[in-house]
């Protein structure tokens, strides 16, 4: 018996390494989110002072890797119809993230530097959130709920479903942890005036990797009818990119709301290339898959220095990010339209 | 109103379309049918600048597909192979945002929404995501994005699959009586009874090639005849091994 529950997985388990070898070139381009870098790079540095503040939302990554899962390479039908005992999948559940390169490596940094009980706890008990979570239908009664927008024009309904695209990834709610907390501390007259940049990048780093993915979650038939809509691409891009900076801002206003408008101008024009060019499936309810590392850097790099100008500098630097933000808009409109042609 | 010449898609080695030509005069019903695979979705595609030709030149509505692409998108309907629908919004949502985007007055687009929900039967999900509802529900969301605008020319790829019987009447005859006012449509199915009822001309594709072209007022035989002659003759097969006694 133990024999037949090992040899139906054996299989389904070389499929999956067999699907995501096969997808990715190098380690380097292992499917990932921003804040997976950015948890092992805190790790690293383990600053007791700061530590505690970003525990919550780097164990949301750190111990859930169920965000970069490979088992939504099967379709859900057919994994349903599998005749698979409940054991042997949820075995399977806990067993494919463990494919993935990424967990391996943030599992190991966080052995390496050790990791507290009370932390290992909290994040034991979001792993157990996110396992659970499609139970806990946590993903929606499926009638649409009606969001009060006052964006004039053909382009409202796009807005509209891009934000409500964007409040099904966890990156959203991992961004909204960041934001609610400066705003409640800032309320309370706890917040300091120099955790106002630190507290602005952190809260971009949640939310930047949707950015890299803004097609991500309209699947092949919303592209289809992108591909159909009598409007020019760089329309198409800028609701998605309102959408994305509507948020970023949001998350960033009781912070330094300019530099978040600034990191948000340079993410997506960062990530233009990827998300238009690399375009990846993602899953809702989930944090999105990144398209490399170095196309994370890229983008973490001119967030970094975008915002860090406009904040310590002058608002006047808004102006480049816009102006590069433009061109990108400008560029990924043509890309857009070319790939349909 | 739809024409293409030497129409070519080829896929690495791999030839889909090979040298197709077609004309589809204002207000005709053309019928491209076919067996899986010939390339008849393929075509649709090319004709719809959802997919760039290999080779050939497409015209539709007087403008060249490869060159104005929002001008021929601004004066056709398309309900593609996938359905083109998003996951997050509603059917209502879909049908506002294709009025959104073709610029129709408010008072307009209303009258047109509260007709297509009522016409095609999509008043009880109406509110529902699109992800959530039945293929049957999402195939009459994407048509009725496809009618919304008035296009001069419909393109609808397999439009009564998986359609209630009393909406796939409803849909004949919405489409027949707007050929008979000038609306050129375009469609592929694999249900040949509907497609002789309402095609005024024909077209088998097979292995990428038009094999059989003709009017409906020339066919001298059912079509179910001529096709399984040209297309595909019907299989008798058997597997003995499905049995349980």
């Amino acid at each position: 018996m133990a024999g037949a529950f090992v040899s139906r997985l054996e299989p389904v388990l070389r499929a999956l390494w067999k699907a995501l070898r096969r997808e990715q070139e190098s380690l380097l381009k292992f499917p990932a989110n921003n804040l997976y870098y950015a948890a092992i790079a805190f790790l690293v540095m383990l600053d007791p002072a700061v530590m505690m503040f970003v525990a919550i939302v780097a164990g949301v990554v750190l111990f859930f890797p169920l965000s970069t899962d490979p088992l939504r390479r099967i379709p859900a039908s057919r994994f349903q119809l599998w005749p698979l005992e409940p054991r042997e999948r949820r075995l399977l559940r806990m067993l494919s993230p463990w494919l993935n390169p990424m967990t391996w490596i943030v599992a190991g940094f966080a052995l390496w530097r050790g990791v507290s009980l009370g932390l290992g706890a909290l994040v034991a008990a979001l792993f157990l959130v996110g396992f659970l979570s499609p139970k806990l239908g946590l993903s929606g009664r499926g009638r649409s709920w009606a969001l009060p927008l006052p964006f004039p024009g053909p382009l409202a309904e796009l807005i509209r479903k891009d934000l409500r695209s964007l409040v099904r990834t966890l990156d959203f709610y991992c961004a909204l942890i960041v934001g609610g907390a400066a705003a409640a501390y800032r309320i309370a007259g706890l917040l300091p005036a120099d955790a106002y940049l630190p507290g602005t990048l952190l809260a971009m780093l949640c939310i930047s990797t949707c950015a890299q993915t803004l097609f991500g979650l309209d699947g092949r038939a919303g592209l289809t009818r992108y591909r159909l809509l009598p409007i020019p691409g760089w329309q198409i891009l800028l609701a998605k990119d309102v959408a994305f900076i509507l948020v970023s801002v949001a998350f960033t206003l009781a912070l330094s709301p300019l530099a978040g408008f600034a990191a948000a101008l340079a993410a997506l024009a960062a990530a233009r290339y990827p998300a238009i060019r690399e375009r990846r499936a993602q899953l809702r309810w989930r944090l999105q898959s990144g398209t490399s590392f170095g196309g994370a850097l890229t983008q973490i790099l001119a967030m970094v220095g975008a915002a860090s100008a406009v904040h310590l500098y002058s608002p006047l630097l808004l102006a480049p990010c816009l102006l590069a933000w433009g061109i990108s808009l400008w560029w990924g409109g043509r890309e857009l339209e070319r790939a349909a042609l | 109103m739809i024409s293409c010449r030497n129409l070519t898609k080829r896929f690495g080695d791999f030839t889909a379309v090979n040298g197709i030509s077609l004309s589809v005069e204002r207000g005709a019903i053309c019928a491209c049918l076919g067996p899986n695979g010939a390339g008849k979705s393929t075509t649709v595609k090319m004709l719809t600048g959802l997919l760039a030709p290999t080779s050939g030149d497409v015209t539709v509505c007087g403008h060249k597909v490869t060159v104005d692409a929002i001008d021929v998108k601004k004066n056709i309907g398309v309900l593609p192979e996938d359905l083109g629908l998003f996951e997050d919004l509603s059917i209502e949502e879909h049908l506002r945002l294709t009025a959104d985007i073709y610029g129709l007055p408010a008072a307009t687009a209303n009258d047109r929404i509260e007709d297509l929900i009522s016409a095609l039967r999509l008043g009880p999900a109406r509110r529902t995501f699109a992800g959530r509802c039945s293929h049957g529900t999402r195939k009459k969301t994407s048509l009725a994005m496809a009618l919304l605008p008035n296009p001069q020319a419909l393109f609808l790829d397999e439009p009564f699959e998986a359609i209630d019987p009393v909406t796939s009447k409803a849909m004949r005859d919405i489409l027949v009586a707007a050929a008979r006012r000038g609306v050129t449509v375009f469609l592929t199915s694999h249900i040949l009874p509907v497609a002789q009822e309402i095609a005024t001309q024909f077209l088998i594709i097979r292995e990428g090639k038009i094999v059989w072209q003709a009017l409906a007022a020339d066919l001298t035989a059912p079509l179910e005849e001529t096709y399984f002659d040209i297309a595909e003759p019907p299989t008798h097969g058997d597997l003995t091994w499905l049995a349980h006694s």
